[in-house]
This record gives C-alpha cells, structure tokens and sequence, in this order.
C-alpha cells in the first residue's frame, strides 16, 4: 500500500461539544436535536465492485449490500446498478446486465455441484471435493482412452479430440491465461469461451 | 419525444447517439447560483427537520445574504486571471487559502453580509451582528485563521465563526469565477483536499445529471468547488476493503434524508455523502447540517471520527 501523505484532520462533533457548539453560541438550543436521535436507527449497507458474469465485455457493476458481514448471517443483496468509474462501461448496462438481480435472486440458481448420474433421473446434490474428483476422473479416463499421438499420416499431433472445455467469459486476463494453459497442455482443441453464446 | 442539445450527441454517419458518461470532468467550479440553491434546500431542510427548525431556518436566510452580496458587489481588487496560469500549469491550488488570506479583503464582503442580514434576524441573534461589527480588522482576522485552519476558535466568539465563515465562502467563490479555467484533477497525494483552495472536504454528492449520473464528487466546504473522486472509495485513506454506508431510518423504518456516512473500517474516519438520486435538490453542506443527529449517533458510537469539515458547524471542545 502506498502511504497517504494527507493533511485531513478530523472534526469532533458529538453531544459533548453541542453545548458550547457554534450553534448553541449562536442562540439555537441543540436539545431538540440531541432529543430526535432517540426516534431514530442506524443502517448499514455495504457497496462491493464487481463484473457483470453475462458476457465478455465484462461492464463493471456496484452490488448495495445488507447484513453486518458475521458468520452467521448472509449479505443480503438489494440493488445493482452501473459503476460509473468503470472504464469500459461507465455506469452503462444492458437490460440484461440491469436485470442481474432477478438472476442472483433466482430460485432456480444453481448454488451447489449436483450429479445425474448414467440410467438415473434424479439430479444429486453432491460436495464440491466429490463434483472435482468425478470430474477429474472422467477427464483422465477419456484423455487415457482417446488421445492421439500421432495421425494417419504419422504426423506427430498430440491432440485429444473427444473432451471440449467451454471457458466463463466474465473473467480476468490472469484467469484466462491459466486456462488457455491448462486446456492446451491436455491437448484439447475443442476450447470456446461461453462470451461468444 | 424530446431531443437532447446536438452538442450532447456522438455524430455517426448512420445518426447520432447520445454520449452518457464518457469522460465527467475532474473539478466543476461553482455556480453563480450554489448561495440561492443552497438557500432553497436549507429552507425546504428547516420545514422537514424539526428538531433544527430555527436554525436551518437562519442558516437559509444567511445563504440568502451570501447570494445577494455575490450578486451584487463588485470587489475593489481581484487578481489578474492571468496570475492563476503558473498555478494551474504545476497542479497547485490556484486559489489557496493559505496564500490568498492576506491579500484578499473578505471583511467588506462580511460588511455587505450583515447588511443584508440586517432586517431579517431574529432577536436572538441580532447580538451576533452587532458584536461582528465591533470587532477590530484583527481580530476579525485572527477569526477567519481560526475558521480556514478548522480550528474550534476561543469559545466566546465561536457563535461568530459561522458568520465570518459565511463572508470567507463568498471571497472564495467569487474568486473561482474569475479562474480561467477549472485546475486538472489533484495529484493523487491530494486527491482528498481542494484542488482549488486546498480545504477538506464537508461532504461527498452523487450527481444526477447526463454526463455524470451516478458520478461521486467531493465538495470544497470553502469554496463549493467539486472534484471527481471514484465511488465506494475511502476519501482519507484511498481504500476500500471496509467500507460500510450508515444512514437514519425513523420508526417507520423510512429513510429520514439523503445522506448517509460513509465509513472507513481502516482509518476508522467518515465522510457523509448525499445522494441527488434521492433528492434532486440535496447540497452536501445544507444536507449535512440537517443530518447532524446522524453525526451525533455515529459520536456516540465512538468508532468513528468525522472528516467532513463543515464551517457552518462548529463543534466546542
């Protein structure tokens, strides 16, 4: 972090300075106002940077948040709109960007890894170490299976051809190099990222 | 359907389209109107708040003062526009206060004030006037320091502090109307103080207009001058892991005014900030003395120290 150089002072201004306050000296009772605060609360709302998650042009949002950020309880999120410092798109969304919302909001938002497992009907829910580990299993399995070293022609090729990976767009850079790097060391080919959808 | 001014179109060959927010500018200098919409809000903030009836009431036909005196006088002395042109070309505050004090005459300006206000105080506070005007150029002086450098002054004058402060803002914003041009955002070490004068300051403001909806500014407690700064952003110590919006909500559990505090878990200071989203005619100063139990229940909490500087309000010791 850089140091602040900043000349900021700080301004006391609680019940125990309202009695020889300006206003008081000017001939306004604070008492009133010291009174009201009793009728009133305080509210807490938290506002968090993000990326939209629909598509690659990736305009950046401010999420309003409710919730005092324990462990025991879940920020409650109320309202999306456009950040307007974001440099690509200035507070601007489309009307599906705008709508994000609903979609956080979704009852039928997947929250958690589920499995249809072959000849069954019933999606499952299962744990994320377990919906890694199947994943991982079936990808080395096919990979074992199917990968080609050399063509027809024998042309060294190194390729795997029966596994596509289907990339999220509302990523950054760091994250799609790694998994440009990771789809192109197994040796798939089929490689798309959902921003074109 | 209405059409937006061509000048806030984007000309394509297949048309025109309106810009939005491409590029809000960095330091908006005040308008000549800032002392009547203040006075406006102030009046409007004084029928809404009771418990600050009377003094929002007073505070509204200062602001009313201030606007007549800027109207209407011409000063004897201004500087040359072109002085401000080695100031604004090395990003220093072209109108710093700590510079400009001694030469600019403000008490006159104070004069025309209590002038102004003379027929229209209430009996309480017609002391104020009269011990105004017999205070010696001095000590009127030793005042105004007192005023620009945020201090709480000797307590038996503090009731006058306001009043010099009223004249200071005039003084200050009539010089920005004769800058050339507005100066270019503050280097990032002073991004929180004016860039300007050089005050802190009293509150932040989100703007509601084409080329800057949503856009968050600082707002000059001296000068009125505003400068860009980016939203959910700590204004004293630049971060923004911890920060939390509070605001007043009454027992109908409605929102009691445009404002909120905006908290700094890591410096554990905060700024208020108004919304014009809420309220068109929200002005961070007006708004902020009409929010002052919000300062109080934040005091009394005791986590937070406040970093808006609102000569206004003057807290004692």
């Amino acid at each position: 972090m850089t140091l602040q150089v900043t000349r900021r002072q700080f301004f006391k201004l609680g019940a125990a300075g309202m009695a020889t306050s300006s206003m008081a000296m000017m001939g306004f009772a604070p008492d009133a106002a010291q009174a009201s605060i009793r009728h009133f609360k305080l509210t807490g709302a938290k506002i968090t940077r993000n990326i939209c998650t629909y598509c690659s042009v990736g305009c950046g949002m401010l999420l309003y948040s409710r919730g005092d950020g324990s462990i025991n309880s879940t920020d409650d999120i109320y309202h999306v709109e456009g950040d307007p410092d974001h440099p690509v798109s200035r507070g601007s969304l489309c009307p599906k960007g705008a709508g994000v919302l609903d979609f956080i909001k979704s009852e039928s938002r997947l929250s958690h890894p589920e499995v249809r497992e072959p000849g069954s009907s019933e999606w499952k829910r299962i744990s994320w170490d377990d919906a890694l580990d199947r994943i991982a299993r079936h990808m080395k399995d096919d990979r074992d299976a199917n990968f080609e070293t050399h063509d027809e022609n024998g042309n060294l090729v190194n390729r795997w051809l029966s596994t596509g990976f289907l990339a999220a767009s509302a990523t950054t850079n760091e994250t799609a190099y790694l998994t440009h790097k990771i789809v192109r060391n197994l040796g798939i080919l089929s490689f798309d990222n959902q921003a074109r959808v | 359907m209405k059409h937006s001014d061509s000048k806030d179109n984007v000309e394509h060959s297949y048309g025109s389209a309106p810009v939005g927010i491409m590029d809000p500018p960095a330091v908006v200098l005040p308008e000549n109107s800032v002392f009547s919409k203040r006075a406006k809000r102030l009046r409007e903030l004084s029928g809404r708040v009771a418990s600050l009836r009377d003094f929002l009431g007073f505070m509204a036909r200062v602001a009313l003062a201030q606007h007549q005196v800027l109207a209407s006088r011409t000063p004897e002395w201004l500087p040359d526009s072109s002085a401000f042109e080695l100031a604004l070309e090395h990003n220093m505050a072209p109108l710093g206060i700590h510079a400009l004090r001694r030469d600019i005459d403000w008490q006159t300006e104070l004069t025309a004030i209590l002038d102004a206000l003379e027929l229209h105080v209430g009996q309480a506070q017609r002391p104020l006037l009269i011990r105004l005007r017999e205070l010696n150029s001095a000590s009127l002086d030793a005042l105004a320091d007192d005023v620009l450098e945020g201090r709480p002054g000797p307590e038996k004058l503090r009731g006058l502090m306001p009043l010099v402060a009223s004249a200071l803002q005039v003084t200050w914003v009539r010089m920005t109307q004769a800058l050339p041009r507005p100066p270019k955002r503050p280097p990032h070490e002073a991004r929180s103080l004016c860039p300007c004068c050089g005050s802190a300051p009293v509150a932040s403001v989100i703007h509601i207009d084409g080329k800057r909806s949503g856009v968050r500014y600082l707002h000059c407690g001296i000068c009125a001058t505003e400068w860009y700064l980016e939203r959910a952003k700590c204004s004293v110590c630049d971060r923004s892991d911890d920060l939390n919006y509070l605001g007043l909500e009454d027992e109908a559990g409605k929102a009691v005014l445009p404002m909120q505090a905006e908290t700094c878990g890591d410096c554990q200071s905060y700024l208020k900030i108004v919304s014009r989203e809420w309220n068109a005619g929200a002005d961070p100063l007006a708004d902020d003395l009409a929010s002052l139990a919000l300062d109080l229940m934040l005091g009394e909490e005791g986590k937070f120290q406040r970093s808006g500087f609102n000569p206004m309000l003057i807290a004692g010791e």
